[in-house]
């Protein structure tokens, strides 16, 4: 199922405001932006668990990566391959996953014919080669 | 038979001169030759020759016009010092020209030169080599109107009585010269960019150097305190040269003359000058202020053997022993300067040596994070004491590939962060593969 993104993000911003009760200014696009969000919701609740899970393990590993980059950007990069590794075993791993979640994606018609364990299979090896270089690279 | 006879007393004299001379472990002299402008100097300046034989020199009076002197034979040099007081001859006797006199220096020897108003362009270039330019006029003698001993001045004012010394206990001594010092003589400049030559006696503010008997047409050249009376050199040799524009400050006659200064209340029953002229010569004849530094040591700390490389951010410790010649032995020296660099081309590490009362110098500091060939260099030059200047190299090498720090502190959240998506990876597989 395709999520019909329609384009009221994309609005101009009308000049009519209406002051509504709570004295917050009240525009064309604000409303626009929170039916996209309601939207979005509900869409995604509608969702397998399994690839939930999936999302979950992306988003784990992408906010990891930032802390890595963050903790960069205070301290300087000095041991450079330790944080080039360390942020790319969560970029890799998300890499992965993502590749895991389209091809175990019921309603992605390319890999129909693809077992779900294969790709399974496939994401652990790739996540043991990933992490041995991961490995020799932190140093 | 004369002849073979003649030999072997040379040899044998030359073997007893060789014991009685200046070696390193004994930096006294020892024999001394005297060059005299004329025999009775022996008598009227006997009290300071009775003072040098007193001590132990080997005092060698001869004429300065003596045809048969000599300061070497066969390479070797027959006296440790000399002292020249002709202070008028136009040329010394025998193989002495001024060429021989300053190689004499130049190999380590010290020398005394003393001028007065009857000094030969000789003697003034003699000490113009050393450092020492005297008064060119040669009819000037210094005179000073208000210091000077009216109890027996000729009515000129060039019998000064001055105090003006150089504050300095290895050159004078440890005590002070309480009364005044009788000069009469010529006076002297040392160049102030010469760090060699000291002036240890000048004239006081009020003297200037003029001609006595004509009448002063233009202001003096050399007037006050930038008049030197009496200047040492310590050569980079640590040869030891005394230069005194006076002979008679060495005489009898004022070693033993009472003085008082003119305007002044105080009498003193003698003169300053016998032991001006001894502490001198003590300090010039190398009995005092005399330094040696021996076993120069390095090592790791912790370890005891001298490495023969450091590496870089390693603790060493550093130790020096030096010695100061008493005379008669060699005493510990106790200074709280001494400084030792750890130089490549420019000082990284300079420190104070720590002594402990026995002549042990020693220090402890860090290699610095910098590889290359360093030196340990002591370099010691004090006012009135020999220069000590000793180097040692050694090399620092950069870390080998397994001394560095296996885990570095900065790189513990990425170690966390690459192992957290580990075991995030883990438990993630077991939650898709056992959920429903």
């Amino acid at each position: 199922m395709r999520l019909r993104i329609c384009c009221p993000a994309i609005l101009s911003f009308s000049s009519k405001t209406q002051i509504f009760a709570l004295g917050l200014p009240r525009t064309l696009a604000m409303d626009d932006a929170r039916a996209l969000v309601t939207s979005l919701r509900s869409a995604y609740t509608a969702t397998p668990t399994k690839l939930k899970l999936i999302d979950l393990y992306v988003a784990y590993a992408v906010i990891t990566a930032i802390v890595q980059t963050l903790f960069m950007a205070v301290v300087g990069s000095f041991p450079f391959n330790a944080f080039l590794s360390g942020v790319l075993s969560c970029v890799g791993t998300a890499v992965l996953a993502v590749c895991l979640r389209m091809q175990v994606n019921k309603a992605n018609k390319e890999f129909k014919d693809l077992p779900p364990e294969r790709a399974f299979a496939d994401f652990v090896l790739c996540n043991l080669v990933l992490h041995l270089v991961i490995m020799n690279f932190l140093g | 038979m004369a002849g073979a006879e003649a030999i072997v007393a040379a040899v044998v004299a030359s073997l007893i001169l060789s014991c009685a001379a200046f070696t390193e472990e004994n930096p006294t002299d020892r024999r001394v030759l005297v060059l005299l402008e004329d025999l009775a100097i022996e008598s009227t300046h006997s009290l300071f020759f009775k003072s040098l034989s007193d001590r132990g020199y080997e005092l060698d009076l001869k004429l300065s016009t003596d045809p048969k002197l000599a300061l070497q034979r066969y390479g070797e040099y027959l006296y440790d010092a000399l002292v020249i007081f002709s202070p008028s001859v136009e040329k010394l006797g025998g193989s002495l020209t001024s060429e021989a006199v300053l190689d004499f220096v130049d190999s380590g020897h010290d020398l005394i030169l003393a001028a007065n108003s009857t000094t030969s362009q000789f003697i003034r270039n003699l000490a113009a080599e050393c450092g020492v330019e005297f008064e060119e006029d040669f009819d000037s003698v210094v005179i000073d109107h208000l210091s000077f001993d009216d109890a027996r001045d000729a009515k000129d004012h060039s019998l000064l009585a001055t105090k003006s010394l150089i504050k300095s206990k290895v050159i004078l001594g440890a005590k002070e010269i309480q009364a005044p010092i009788l000069y009469r003589g010529i006076g002297h400049v040392v160049s102030p960019a010469n760090s060699l030559a000291i002036k240890v006696l000048t004239a006081s503010s009020s003297a200037y150097s003029a001609n006595p008997n004509a009448v002063l047409a233009s202001p003096p050249a050399l007037t006050g305190t930038s008049i030197g009376l009496v200047s040492v050199v310590q050569a980079r040799n640590n040869a030891r040269i005394l230069i005194s524009g006076s002979l008679d400050m060495f005489s009898d006659n004022f070693i033993n003359s009472p003085v008082r200064i003119t305007g002044s209340t105080e009498r003193f029953d003698k003169s300053g000058n016998q032991e001006f002229v001894d502490e001198l010569s003590k300090w010039v004849f190398h009995e005092r202020g005399h330094l040696k530094a021996v076993n120069l040591q390095h090592h790791k700390v912790g370890e005891s053997g001298e490495p023969s490389m450091y590496r870089i951010t390693d603790h060493l410790e550093f130790s020096l022993e030096i010695y100061e010649w008493t005379g008669k032995n060699w005493q510990p020296y106790q200074a709280d300067d001494v400084q030792v660099e750890f130089y490549m081309m420019s000082p990284y590490v300079l420190k104070t040596l720590n002594h402990n009362g026995k002549g042990k110098y020693e220090t402890s500091f860090q290699v610095p994070d910098v590889y290359g060939v360093f030196q340990f260099k002591v370099d010691y030059k004090r006012l009135g004491y020999t220069t000590l200047d000793l180097s040692k190299q050694i090399p620092v090498r950069p870390s080998r590939h397994n001394e560095y720090e296996r885990f570095i502190k900065a790189a513990y959240p990425y170690y966390g962060g690459a192992f957290s998506m580990m075991a995030g990876f883990f438990v993630f597989g077991i939650a898709f593969l056992y959920h429903k």
